[in-house]
């Protein structure tokens, strides 16, 4: 493995490895830091900043940060969500395919909203919604569900047990539902950024088989409320 | 999986000093150092010098010259230094001739650790007790944060070297627990002295590089250069003072030699940071790696190559954007017994 030589920093930048093997492990050390694109954050003058962001930025000054991933970027145009969905949708690593795909799906939705919005009377003309990239955000928000079910295995009977879901888990299972509905409950020869655009514009309204399946997960928890103490973190 | 304890970034050494009670007397030691101050001053009369002001560095200067030897590993070469240096400092024998230890706590096995413990506890409940009594006068407690950002506790390795003793990863990380506890407390100012001892002062990073003026070519254009690597390509960046924006990659144009959108975002990733998208021109050379791994690197040069052009607080900024440190992800090595780097062999039951 080829050990990186950080011009004129020695021995501490060698890439680091563990005294024990992890599963999971990642060539930085831990004391390094995570990047942070966005401009604006950065030309924020001192006055205007709280307690805990004066010790962040005190704590950047000293620790090490690691290398920005390739697909963060400081432009516009690159959005978090967008490139988590993106690296989801993509198979074998094609993430051209997969990039223009989700290009095509909101040049889709930015499509069918147009249509609406010209064929709209004047006065609901304001209430529709043409940014693809709100549309998305909202759809995604209103897919994620609140409580989610886990098995616990008690007296040899495995029960499903309500439990509250970390933010990553909800964003991670609302998309990982809209991407599985788009692959199998469409018609052979229809193309997926068709498919999605309809689904997304159904979730932001709040219908559609996406939003279903958040209202099943719900009711299920709902009914099995009597083993919510079975929970023991 | 395996629960890991995390060590920060400084250099791990063998701690000589706790592996058992000592092997050299202290008269030993003595009759050592007295030689050694000896021999210095031979040392200086024979390379005509002064013996009164033969420094370490001197010595070793006169040793090279004196026995020259073509030994690779320098520690193998005959060398000159302070008994105190060559002979690690161990502990001394923790009993007397009767047989009873001294330290009440020698049956511990760990007694410095558990006295150490036992007085940071100490100062704990002191710095406790000033607490209830500021607040039993009615009076305000001290608010003046100490600057954590600044300082490290010490290593492991560290601490041992204090203590002549080994330590457990588990005895470690209880010791730093109670140190930031005491630390947390408001009134902890009183005993800054003694948690003194145990942290370290930890640099900026950003004065270690050191960023290069710029170069001016013949028509007066400043220029500055930078080289940048990632996975297997290594790239070489020469930024263009007032130009037109353009980006030219091993003779062609950028955008037959990258069709992929995304690489050209993160071409211009330093450019669109800064704010200097239309102001400079840039030539590049790019080899070895693949599509992403070749936009990486120059991005990498061109972010080194931007440095001279912009202020320091700029530099940070971009330092705090990720664009200035070397990406150390590499393909990971297939291992025996398995497919490849993690998939493991399909698993039949016979």
């Amino acid at each position: 493995m080829a050990t990186p030589s950080a011009a004129g920093l020695g021995r501490r930048l060698r890439a680091w490895l563990p005294r024990i093997m992890p599963v999971r492990w990642s060539r930085y050390n831990p004391s390094y830091l995570e990047p942070e694109a966005k401009k604006e954050l950065y030309q924020k003058p001192l006055e205007e900043l709280t307690d805990e962001e004066r010790e962040q930025m005190e704590l950047k000054a000293v620790r090490p940060i690691k290398a920005a991933p390739p697909t963060l970027s400081s432009s516009v145009f690159s959005d978090p969500m967008i490139s988590k969905f993106t690296n989801m949708m993509m198979k074998s690593g094609n993430k051209v395919l997969a990039r223009s795909l989700m290009s095509q799906t909101l040049e889709a939705i930015k499509r069918k909203q147009l249509e609406k919005y010209h064929k709209a009377p004047e006065n609901e003309k304001e209430t529709i919604e043409c940014n693809p990239y709100v549309i998305f955000h909202q759809a995604l928000k209103n897919c994620q569900p609140i409580i989610g079910l886990s098995n616990i295995t008690k007296g040899g009977k495995t029960y499903q047990v309500p439990v509250p879901l970390t933010d990553n888990r909800k964003r991670f299972l609302a998309m990982k539902w809209m991407i599985t509905e788009c692959r199998e409950n469409k018609h052979r020869r229809m193309m997926m950024p068709e498919k999605l655009s309809q689904e997304l514009l159904l979730a932001f309204n709040n219908e559609g088989p996406v939003i279903k399946k958040k209202h099943v997960l719900h009711k299920m928890a709902e009914a099995n409320r009597a083993y919510a103490h079975f929970r023991w973190w | 999986t395996l629960r890991l304890i995390c060590t920060t970034t400084v250099v791990q050494r063998k701690n000589v000093g706790a592996s058992g009670p000592e092997k050299y007397t202290e008269a030993f030691i003595k009759k050592q150092i007295e030689e050694f101050n000896l021999g210095k001053r031979h040392l200086a009369n024979m390379m005509g010098e002064d013996p009164e002001t033969f420094t370490q560095e001197d010595i070793d200067r006169a040793i090279a010259y004196l026995f020259p030897s073509g030994l690779f590993d320098k520690q193998a070469r005959p060398m000159m230094k302070h008994p105190t240096e060559v002979f690690p400092e161990q502990r001394k024998i923790q009993w007397g001739e009767d047989g009873r230890p001294f330290h009440f706590l020698f049956y511990t096995g760990k007694q410095s650790y558990y006295s150490l413990m036992h007085e940071t506890y100490e100062k704990f409940l002191n710095v406790q007790k000033h607490q209830d009594q500021l607040i039993a006068q009615d009076l305000p407690l001290q608010k003046e944060k100490r600057n954590l950002a600044g300082s490290r506790w010490l290593t492991k390795i560290e601490l041992e070297e204090m203590l002549l003793e080994k330590l457990s990863d588990d005895d470690y990380s209880r010791f730093i627990q109670l140190l930031e506890k005491l630390v947390a407390l408001p009134c902890a100012d009183i005993e800054e002295n003694y948690i003194q001892k145990f942290s370290k002062e930890v640099p900026v990073q950003l004065q270690k590089v050191v960023i290069e003026p710029l170069q001016y070519d013949e028509q007066g254009v400043a220029f500055s250069t930078g080289e940048g690597k990632r996975k297997t390509a290594r790239a070489t960046a020469v930024v263009y003072d007032n130009g037109t924006g353009k980006i030219t990659v091993n003779g062609t144009d950028v955008l037959h030699y990258f069709p992929v959108l995304q690489d050209r975002e993160q071409l211009l990733f330093p450019f669109q940071f800064l704010g200097r998208i239309g102001k400079h021109d840039m030539v590049c050379t790019v080899s070895g790696g693949g599509r992403s791994a070749q936009a990486g690197a120059i991005r990498l040069a061109s972010a080194k190559a931007l440095r001279s052009f912009v202020t320091e607080k700029e530099v940070e900024f971009m330092r705090q954007a990720g664009l200035l440190t070397v990406d150390p992800r590499v393909k990971e090595r297939k291992k025996p017994g398995q497919e490849g780097s993690r998939r493991k062999f399909t698993w039949k039951k016979r």
